[in-house]
């Protein structure tokens, strides 16, 4: 779920995403929910009480699994640290800090409110409550960092954390300060192979620390402290965004189609939405086989642990046959061999198993758009 | 083009056009079918063009008098209704030639005048002087601002050399910038013409357009012919029409022509039935016949247009006649090679090549293989815009994805057994070691040039023509502000940028025209590109051994610049006579993947990955490296600054 920033009525605009999700979920009764994700904006910025009533909403509509992940996504201001006890009282399960760097003047440039210190802290104070639930984001590759400097900041964060990191190469989106920035010359990223090298500093760090690369841009000191609802994206499970500008992929239960739709990025327009119709859909898509099978490999690839031709061949809907070919004659064996030969990818079998090694998940976008037919 | 047969028109407009000045025919029920011209003897009839340098305003004077006789009305939209094609519209050039027949009244007496259009640019001289020959007079149009340039000259002699009678006028007098004394003192001591009386007009604003058609009729000779000789008529232009085929503008000499006729090309000896003969006014107007000193089209059954020669002469069957002079097989001068990105689609390449040369009978198409693109042509042309213009129709009308090498002239190699051969592919070009042991001699095509600037710019052209390895013969003053520069270079060296290099150097103000001037030996030399120590033979140049140092680093670099970081190291060399002259790596890539993909991200990270797989599939993969199409076009561009 998707919980807009201060500024709105609070009461108005959780009232629209119950609506929401009651339509949205009503048809998947019969399913259980396995993870629930507030992000988006600042969903720590919501009041404690309303983020129960969205658990406690959807509970009653698909039941939550025993064990169910319920992550939020916070930034370390003091304002916020104040709320984590009332955010696990709510239900909250998992907890997300957005570190980002250590370095305060970075941080004021890029518009946050909170220090290096207080993020730190903040990770510490989260520990106590959400023990072993705890992940941190940091970012790498902003201008004028050196590469020792990030290998300190993550040395120091490392002695802090918990469970889980994700470690971002700073991307730049068109339509930011960031990017009419760069675009004008008025900021110079490190070079290319400057975050290259970064990004192996972080696996290197991780990895001595004991946290597994299981994804691009994501650690975990165990497989039970991998993010649940972000391996729903890559191993293409069903899930529903809620909210302005929220995307979902399910299978439509009455046609058997895979889906996949966005929320009206406009907040009034979607609030007024959900209070007309019952929900605030924008753009509703069918996703043919041929797509459904690239994002399998796009997204199977981006996880060490790669992609089974079982799961391949499952498709999205466990529990019929998707009448997929094998992986073997979808792609193109000749360049998967290729790349296993250079060592950038690992199969076994006449692949019944595809992943990639950890140099070939550093350059996985040459190689998928190598492979894919 | 539509063709436009029989039409049936109310009554009204019957009258209309007989107030134009041309009788029709009226069928039993009331409607029109051919006009009837018969009454159009020689000494009704002028036969003129319009010679002028680029941009000094052909187009415009004959929109005007196209206007002025009634055959377009004055709207925006005919401007430049002589130009058909959408690339000659955007380039602001004519390349095909047109001829519009147009009526006027003069001192009590009903003309039928024939404005027969030129192609403007250098690259097409012989079509110039062929429509020209059609022609007994021609308005040497002076932008009376700019004064001579070179294609003025040019286009004088070329008209000069017909026999033409020239009518120079002076435009665009509306400018604050026009200096008509000047010009007119230019034209006097260039061509040696009186130009006392020299006609003044802007035919943007009007001024002075009504002198104009009274200037054509009064000073431009009626054609000569007799209507009892046998008919005789000179082909000057062609294009495909797709409802009947080749459709042929014509200029009838001697004798008549009509439907239901049989006539017989001189050149080629092909018989043709005519089923159609008329005049363009401005499209197709049939006519119920064409006799001596008219112009207009004939439709016969001619399935392609290179079967048409321009100049060609045609005869009616089992009368043959004295084929008119001048006539000669259009010659490339520039060719380039092109090849389908995707080796797939060659055929349906084929296909798209065939059709638009249809239309273009003076492009030479030869099969060539390359090593590193498989199969594919190498295409001549008369000249770089000739062939940027049909690449530009090829990609733009017949969505075709070609690769497109590098242009080059076709060099003559004379060996030591005593065969000659023409290389036109740079990799067919002996190897050091092969001129060594076998080759007598190694030639190149040099053209004569003419060039016109401002004598401040003296200097700076003397540099760029020394830097063109030309050989400079004379330069002189043609009034006290331009100089007019006459020099031999090869002709490998203006097919590329030279001319964009002399307007830049000049401001703009300096013009250019050549012709072709045989072959010299020259110390040519082949340069190799190696990728990861594989020679790739589409990217091989030939080169003057002057050039091989700064033109080897230059392609090295160019490369580098062009060519994106791969999953391994490439190595680019360049390499002439066996030895190394530049080399440049390509590093390796050490990181591609996208940082984020959850929810959203997933949809926008598919659509990039679609958007780079058609990126990839415009790639041309030679061994492991994956070349762009700037690659293959950068190896001859790359300077010689």
């Amino acid at each position: 779920a998707r919980v807009p920033s201060g500024g709105v009525d609070h009461a108005y605009i959780t009232n629209a995403l119950l609506a929401e999700l009651k339509t949205s979920l009503t048809p998947h009764a019969d399913k259980e929910l396995r993870s629930i994700y507030f992000g988006g904006g600042t969903p720590s910025l919501a009041k404690p009480a309303h983020i129960a009533r969205i658990i406690e909403h959807a509970n009653r509509l698909v039941p939550l699994a025993n064990d169910a992940e319920i992550t939020l996504e916070s930034n370390p201001t003091s304002a916020e640290v104040g709320k984590m006890a009332a955010f696990k009282a709510a239900g909250i399960t998992r907890y997300s800090i957005g570190i980002q760097t250590l370095d305060d003047s970075v941080l004021q440039r890029m518009g946050r409110l909170h220090t290096g210190a207080e993020g730190l802290a903040a990770v510490d104070r989260a520990k106590a409550l959400f023990s072993g639930r705890v992940s941190c984001d940091m970012m790498f590759g902003f201008e004028g960092q050196t590469l020792s400097g990030w290998r300190q900041d993550l040395e120091t964060v490392l002695d802090h954390a918990d469970s889980h990191l994700s470690l971002y190469q700073l991307t730049v989106e068109p339509g930011t300060p960031l990017f009419r920035d760069l675009n004008a010359q008025r900021v110079m990223l490190p070079e290319d192979d400057a975050q290259a090298q970064m990004y192996e500093a972080a696996v290197e760090l991780c990895g001595a620390r004991g946290f597994r690369h299981y994804e691009v841009s994501n650690y975990a000191k165990s497989p039970g402290a991998q993010s649940v609802h972000n391996m729903g994206y890559w191993q293409g499970r069903q899930w529903i965004g809620i909210g302005p500008s929220a995307h979902s992929r399910f299978t439509d239960p009455a046609s058997g189609q895979r889906l996949r739709t966005v929320r009206i990025p406009d907040i009034r327009r979607w609030a007024q939405n959900c209070m007309e119709r019952g929900h605030g859909t924008g753009k509703t898509e069918a996703i043919d086989g041929a797509e459904a099978k690239q994002e399998a490999v796009v997204f199977g690839l981006r996880m060490l642990d790669g992609l089974s031709n079982e799961q391949f061949m499952r498709g999205n809907n466990s529990s019929v046959a998707s009448g997929r070919e094998p992986l073997a004659e979808y792609l193109c064996m000749e360049r998967v061999r290729q790349h296993v030969r250079d060592g950038y990818l690992r199969s076994t079998g006449d692949l019944d198993h595809l992943a990639p090694t950890e140099r070939g998940l550093q350059v996985i976008d040459s190689i998928l758009l190598d492979i894919i037919p | 083009m539509p063709t436009v047969h029989a039409s049936s028109r109310t009554t009204t407009s019957a009258q209309a056009r007989r107030r134009r000045g041309y009788a029709t025919r009226t069928a039993a029920d009331g409607s029109d079918t051919a006009i009837d011209i018969t009454e159009y003897t020689p000494d009704r009839i002028r036969n003129f063009s319009i010679i002028a340098h680029i941009d000094h305003g052909k187009s415009t004077l004959a929109d005007r008098l196209l206007e002025t006789t009634g055959v377009i009305t004055k709207s925006g939209k005919n401007k430049q209704v002589l130009d058909k094609l959408k690339v000659e519209r955007e380039r602001g050039i004519t390349v095909k030639a047109q001829s519009v027949s147009m009526f006027w009244e003069h001192a009590g007496r009903k003309y039928l005048l024939n404005l027969i259009d030129t192609p403007g640019h250098v690259d097409f001289s012989y079509e110039v002087s062929r429509s020209l020959a059609a022609c007994q007079g021609t308005i040497l149009l002076v932008d009376a601002a700019q004064g001579i340039q070179a294609q003025t000259v040019a286009n004088f002699f070329l008209a000069f050399g017909e026999g033409l009678e020239v009518i120079p006028m002076l435009n665009k007098i509306d400018l604050p910038t026009a200096e008509p004394d000047r010009a007119a003192l230019q034209i006097e001591s260039a061509f040696e013409i009186d130009a006392t009386n020299i006609v003044h007009i802007s035919a943007k604003t009007g001024l002075g357009i009504d002198k104009v058609l009274p200037s054509v009729i009064e000073r431009i000779p009626r054609p000569v012919g007799s209507i009892d000789a046998p008919f005789k008529a000179l082909l000057f232009d062609t294009w495909y029409d797709k409802y009947v085929g080749v459709v042929c503008l014509m200029a009838v000499k001697d004798g008549a022509v009509r439907r239901g006729d049989r006539i017989v090309s001189t050149h080629s000896g092909a018989r043709y039935e005519v089923m159609e003969v008329g005049i363009m006014h401005p499209e197709q107007k049939p006519a119920t016949q064409l006799q001596v000193g008219q112009v207009g089209y004939i439709v016969c059954n001619m399935k392609s247009v290179a079967e048409a020669h321009v100049g060609d002469t045609f005869h009616k069957d089992k009368f043959p006649v004295d084929p008119l002079p001048g006539f000669v097989p259009a010659k490339s001068m520039v060719f380039a090679g092109v090849f389908p990105l995707d080796a797939g689609e060659f055929d349906k390449l084929n296909e798209s090549i065939q059709k638009l040369t249809l239309n273009d009978s003076s492009v030479g198409v030869h099969k060539e293989t390359s090593a590193a693109l498989g199969q594919g042509w190498r295409l001549g042309f008369l000249g770089t815009l000739h062939m940027d213009v049909f690449r530009q129709r090829l990609e733009e009308e017949y969505d075709a994805n070609i690769l497109v090498t590098a242009p080059t002239v076709p060099y003559r190699v004379q060996y030591t057994d005593g065969t000659i051969k023409y290389i036109q592919t740079p990799a067919d070009f002996p190897t050091a070691v092969e001129i060594q042991e076998k080759v007598e001699a190694v030639m190149e095509p040099f053209v004569s040039a003419t060039l016109i600037f401002p004598e401040q710019y003296l200097g700076a052209m003397l540099e760029l023509c020394t830097m063109h390895r030309a050989d400079i013969h004379t330069h002189t003053y043609l009034d006290e502000l331009r100089v007019m520069l006459k020099c031999r270079l090869p002709t490998a060296e203006i097919v590329s940028d030279f001319y964009d290099r002399l307007k830049s150097k000049s401001q703009g103000f300096g013009s250019f025209d050549y012709e072709d001037d045989g072959y010299s030996e020259s110390d040519l030399v082949k340069m190799e590109v190696l990728l990861n120590g594989e020679p790739v033979d589409a990217l091989a140049a030939v080169m003057h051994r002057s050039s091989v140092v700064n033109v080897g680093r230059a392609i090295a670099k160019r490369l580098k610049d062009v060519i994106r970081r791969q999953l391994f190291d490439i190595n680019i060399q360049t390499a002439a006579n066996g030895k190394v002259v530049a080399r440049e790596t390509v590093k390796q890539l050490r990181k591609n993947v996208t940082a984020k993909c959850y929810g959203g991200d997933v949809s926008r990270k598919m659509k990039l990955l679609n958007k780079q797989k058609e990126g990839k599939k415009r790639m041309k993969k030679i061994g492991r490296v994956e070349l762009p199409q700037e690659a293959f076009l950068s190896v001859m561009t790359s300077s010689q600054e």
